[in-house]
């Protein structure tokens, strides 16, 4: 088989396409890179509270492979060792799975016209970063129409390099459990690396603002049930965000 | 948990997990939500990103600690900075984490 043969049985129909499709695939991965670092940590924590809480290795794995949920995955680990009812842990995963849902209808313009499967499988893999990502590199000027082919194979490139990262750490920590120690600032490594990510979009007020209002709001909430502090805080702090932009368009138009 | 409940539990939170991220985009050209909605969503996630970075600055500790004297809050400001003045993400990350080590070690 030709090296171009086996492009295009990975990527698509013609040559020129496969290249177009590769190309993108490619760049979405390597865009990528800066947020694996937020990732990494992140799923080898998951990775090593999710086979001290089931104390199984088989199901440890098991759950990881499938449930592609950090913070759902967390939150289910207590019902299921307690023997909690089958749909209290699937309640509790929906609702902590929430600010998803926001995600989903904010990346729905880009993706509504492709087949019922690959939004499936393209919504399986949002991530926070990935969606934070594309939508600072596709700016509002897509905001209209749907996604091209790069935009579409960019996406899948980064939700790749991001479930692959997350599945090896993951496992890895499920695996080398005994031999982490719970106190190695990992997760200090992540928040930092977080704040790095979130920094370059605070571009204008209306963003700033959005972000002030939104992590306000997560410590305030903090007694809320299921995470629901950080659905608030996104609501709140989306809803902030709109209320600047209205406000300096109502400004702008008086002066 | 027997294995079969075990794998109920699994099946379903792929379900949910599943159901929950593609929502609206299973709904696909059935749907859309107003301009100004949809244009505001551009701002979830670094409002997702800060409701899940803020608590861990200032709750560390389980109680409210909002102050000059907390590590964390100070070498989350010195990230904030650092990533402002350089662009650069590993500086950024180096000059919190060496923020974080010396502060800890001070206050």
């Amino acid at each position: 088989m030709q090296p171009t043969d086996r492009f295009t049985a990975l990527f698509g129909r013609s040559v020129a396409l496969a290249q177009v499709r590769r190309a993108a695939f490619v760049d979405g991965m390597r865009s990528f890179t800066p947020a694996l670092i937020a990732t990494a940590p992140w799923a080898l924590v998951t990775g090593v509270a999710t086979v001290r809480m089931l104390l199984h290795l088989g199901r440890a794995l098991a759950m990881t492979s499938f449930v592609f949920a950090g913070s759902a995955q967390l939150a289910a680990l207590p019902l299921i060792t307690a023997g909690a009812p089958v749909w209290v842990i699937l309640l509790t995963a929906t609702i902590v799975n929430l600010r998803f849902v926001i995600f989903s209808a904010g990346l729905q313009p880009y993706f509504r016209h492709l087949s019922l499967g690959r939004r499936l499988l393209l919504g399986y893999l949002i991530s926070d970063f990935g969606y934070l990502l594309a939508l600072r590199r596709w700016g509002s000027a897509v905001q209209r129409k749907p996604a091209s082919t790069e935009q579409i194979w960019f996406f899948f490139g980064m939700s790749f390099a991001n479930w692959v990262t997350w599945q090896t750490m993951s496992i890895i920590g499920i695996l080398m459990a005994d031999r982490i120690p719970p106190s190695w600032g990992m997760e200090f490594i992540g928040v930092l690396a977080l704040i790095t990510l979130v920094v370059p979009s605070l571009t204008d007020a209306p963003s700033i603002v959005g972000v002030l209002v939104a992590a306000a709001v997560a410590v305030f909430a903090r007694g809320l049930p299921l995470k629901l502090s950080v659905l608030a805080a996104v609501l709140a702090g989306v809803a902030a965000a709109i209320g600047t932009e209205v406000a300096r368009e109502r400004r702008g138009r008086s002066s | 948990m027997s294995d079969l409940t075990f794998a109920l539990v699994i099946a379903g939170l792929t379900v949910v997990t599943l159901v929950t991220r593609s929502s609206f985009l299973i709904l696909g050209d059935r749907f859309s939500l107003p301009e100004r909605i949809r244009h505001g969503l551009r701002y979830a996630p670094a409002c997702a990103l800060a409701a899940l970075i803020l608590p861990q600055l200032v709750l560390a500790d389980q109680a409210l600690n909002v102050s000059l004297l907390n590590p964390r809050l100070d070498a989350a400001v010195i990230a904030i900075i650092a990533m402002r003045a350089t662009g650069n993400m590993l500086a950024a990350m180096c000059a919190g984490m060496a923020a974080f080590v010396l502060l800890r070690a001070v206050l």
